[in-house]
């Protein structure tokens, strides 16, 4: 398994160093110089500020110097738009707030679809079924910000007036009080409901299709021949059989407990990796794109060689080559 | 290759679906009023950005609480005694029409009259405390009313047709008409569909079938192509493209967005197509091409292609709700659409609208927005039903 493993990460790595080249050329199409001083700065106050962000070398060296900081694993760049301030900083104050919130959404997302969608494969074609499956289409044909914009309105907002009691922040740290555990459902409760509703109508479907799949299996047939009672067999039999697409599913989505969902982060001002990064491109600050990009793409290229481990762990039938 | 996929059996399966159908036609007429925005004219862009009434009327043409009809009507007199003090008078009231509610056409010293009698009225009903609950000022009310439609009427006939249909969704903030901005919004979710399914599904056709079917050294390219954009989180790659025109003649326009959508919607059918070819390639008909001696060209364009249409159709209307969807996000985040309404631009807008409880932007753009990507949902489904079923 080891060499399996080492040949896949080595296989990777030109993918890495073609993800950095294209995010380090991608943000040098555009002089980011002009954003900072205006159109028409000193010339002397420019060149220094080329200079000093190390943009006057040739881009075989710029792009040579950050892989050596990759590989050294050193993230004391400090940030353009904020002096004083490492990248290294930046990424560990912005990993909690954002595992925060993606982590208790992920796992309430996959324990809840799973749930129906075994529900509605066990009601195959019965109204519950239908339902739910219509249930599910309706919910993906909905913006993702709409689900944003109203669920601050009326929970957040409507609810607390309602109430008189302020049950849901509108923004996180908007009281004054930094976020911590104890404050947690306050701040963090309402993103991770609406992201929740929001990856529900995706994974439902997708949970549905892997038990309808499995539920014309012969092994249910034989089960239930001997008699075995519809809800062992879904959730002892099927279930562990239906274990391949469900970790696949959700191992494809643990890049994003990292990167966070950026557009709940921006809307309720979570401090997490996905808003430092929006914020970061705003205001041309390449130490912290780059390196952002650079964790995100090797934590995405990791979790990928750990779903193919993981298969071989629950599936017998399944070698590494 | 065409006519071979209508007579096909899952072509039939798919006709019989009547909710697909249905699906077919309803995207049919989105289209037809893109199309008719896009060649015709149905709408302009000037006509979206243009001030027709008050702002965030509410649609349907409900009737308004008291004291918002009151402040209405103070506004539109305000408009005119402003243009009335200037230096030029007639010049400046030339300027304060509203849309198609043009001011009357009288000298100025009449219109001033006409104003100093809404104001007379104005100042009265402005003394009640409470206007909500003064159900005695109505009348007074109505009075002031049929002041400002003396100051602008109502247009009639065809102008009038087309105020109603103006009005009959509300206007938003800045008085613009909500049903206008709509329209106009399905012709650029359109375009942005169009183009970018369009383009990233040929893209991503031609190097997934090239790669599974010739191989080697193209396989390697193509495959370390997708892996390295898709290792990009999906959103954060969409923003730096889109970043990369920051500045640029092309910014403003629809360039950029086009640009990001294709450069990160590619990777999925190039990996469907991909495996697909690679599958393709090893079924007999394949071989026993290959043993008659058909050159590669001919075997790939004449027997593994037309075996994996389905795809190309399946993966355009996922790309179509894909474009659709991200505009929307792309552009609250400020780096999608930025001139001209869109959907996007609605539903951003519409975010303080929604603080003062006024719903209609955000509801018009939803449901527009709703049936739509609904429609192509149910569309893509009943292809895949129809000609994928073994797909998960």
């Amino acid at each position: 398994m080891w060499a399996y493993v080492f040949r896949r990460i080595l296989y990777n790595v030109p993918v890495y160093l073609g993800i950095i080249l294209f995010v380090m050329l991608a943000l040098r199409v555009n002089d980011p110089i002009p954003g900072k001083l205006g159109k028409f700065p000193d010339p002397q106050v420019r060149q220094k500020l080329i200079e000093k962000t190390g943009l006057d070398q040739p881009f075989y060296e710029q792009y040579g110097r950050f892989l050596l900081q990759i590989v050294t694993l050193d993230f004391s760049t400090e940030s353009w738009d904020r002096p004083g301030v490492t990248v290294g900083e930046k990424l560990s104050s912005a990993v909690g707030p954002s595992l925060a919130l993606t982590v208790p959404a992920l796992m309430l997302t996959a324990v809840i679809s799973i749930c129906v969608g075994m529900v509605s494969a066990y009601f195959r074609g019965r109204t519950i079924d239908r339902s739910l499956v219509v249930a599910a289409v309706l919910g993906m044909s909905v913006s993702f910000l709409v689900y944003i914009i109203l669920g601050q309105y009326f929970a957040a907002f409507k609810l607390n007036q309602a109430l008189g009691t302020e049950i849901f922040a509108i923004e996180v740290g908007i009281d004054g009080s930094p976020p911590t555990l104890a404050n947690w459902p306050h701040y963090y409760l309402l993103p991770v409901l609406i992201s929740v509703i929001v990856a529900m109508g995706y994974d439902t479907r997708f949970y549905r299709a892997v038990m309808v799949e499995e539920t014309g299996r012969d092994y249910i047939t034989t089960a239930q021949a001997k008699g075995a009672p519809m809800f062992k067999i879904m959730f002892v039999h099927m279930l562990k059989n239906a274990m391949i697409p469900i970790i696949t599913r959700i191992v494809i989505s643990l890049p994003f407990l990292i990167t966070g969902s950026i557009l709940l982060e921006m809307y309720f001002s979570i401090p997490g990796m996905g808003r430092e990064l929006i914020l970061a491109v705003q205001n041309k600050d390449f130490p912290v794109i780059q390196a952002f990009t650079s964790v995100f793409a090797g934590l995405y290229i990791l979790t990928n060689i750990l779903t193919d481990v993981l298969y071989a762990l629950v599936d017998p039938r399944v070698r590494l080559s | 290759m065409i006519r071979r996929l209508w007579n096909s059996r899952a072509a039939r399966k798919f006709r019989r679906n009547r909710l697909a159908v249905a699906a077919f036609a309803v995207i049919a007429f989105y289209l037809l009023v893109g199309a008719s925005v896009l060649l015709f004219g149905l709408i302009t862009l000037d006509e979206t950005g243009e001030r027709v009434g008050m702002k965030n009327v509410p649609g349907f043409f409900t009737e308004q609480r008291a004291e918002k009809r009151m402040n209405d009507c103070g506004y539109f007199l305000e408009v005119v005694d402003r243009a009335l003090g200037k230096r030029d008078p007639d010049e400046a009231l030339a300027e304060v029409d509203f849309g198609r509610r043009d001011l009357i056409d009288r000298p100025a010293d009449e219109i001033q009259e006409i104003v100093d009698r809404g104001w007379e009225i104005y100042d009265e009903l402005a003394e009640i405390d409470d206007l909500n609950q003064a159900p005695e000022a109505l009348p007074r009310l109505g009075e002031l009313q049929s002041v400002v439609t003396e100051l602008f009427p109502i247009p009639t006939g065809w102008d009038g047709f087309i105020y109603n249909l103006q009005m009959c969704l509300g206007t938003d903030r800045s008085g613009r008409s909500i049903s206008f901005r709509a329209i106009y919004s399905i012709k650029v979710a359109f375009q942005i569909g169009m183009v970018t399914a369009l383009i990233a599904v040929s893209l991503g056709s031609v190097l997934g079938t090239a790669a599974g079917f010739f191989g080697g050294w193209v396989d390697h390219l193509v495959t370390w192509l997708f892996t390295t954009f898709s290792s990009i989180p999906n959103l954060v790659l969409l923003v730096l493209l889109a970043y990369m025109f920051a500045g640029t003649v092309f910014d403003g326009t629809l360039v950029p967005v086009y640009i990001a959508f294709c450069c990160t919607f590619w990777i999925g059918p190039c990996r469907v197509i991909r495996g697909e070819t690679l599958k393709l390639k090893e079924l007999e008909y394949v071989q026993a091409a290959t043993a008659v001696g058909f050159g590669r060209f001919r075997i790939l364009f004449r027997h593994v292609l037309p075996n994996a249409v389905h795809l190309v159709l399946i993966n355009f209307s996922l790309l179509f709700i894909g474009a659709i969807k991200s505009e929307v996000i792309l552009t609250f985040l400020g780096l999608g659409v930025k001139s001209g309404p869109s959907l996007g631009i609605m539903i951003t807008q519409s975010r303080s609208e929604v603080i003062n409880g006024f719903f209609w932007q955000i509801g018009t753009a939803t449901v527009v927005m709703f049936i739509l990507v609904l429609a192509f949902n149910i569309l893509s489904d009943a292809l895949q039903d129809a000609f994928d079923p073994k797909h998960l």
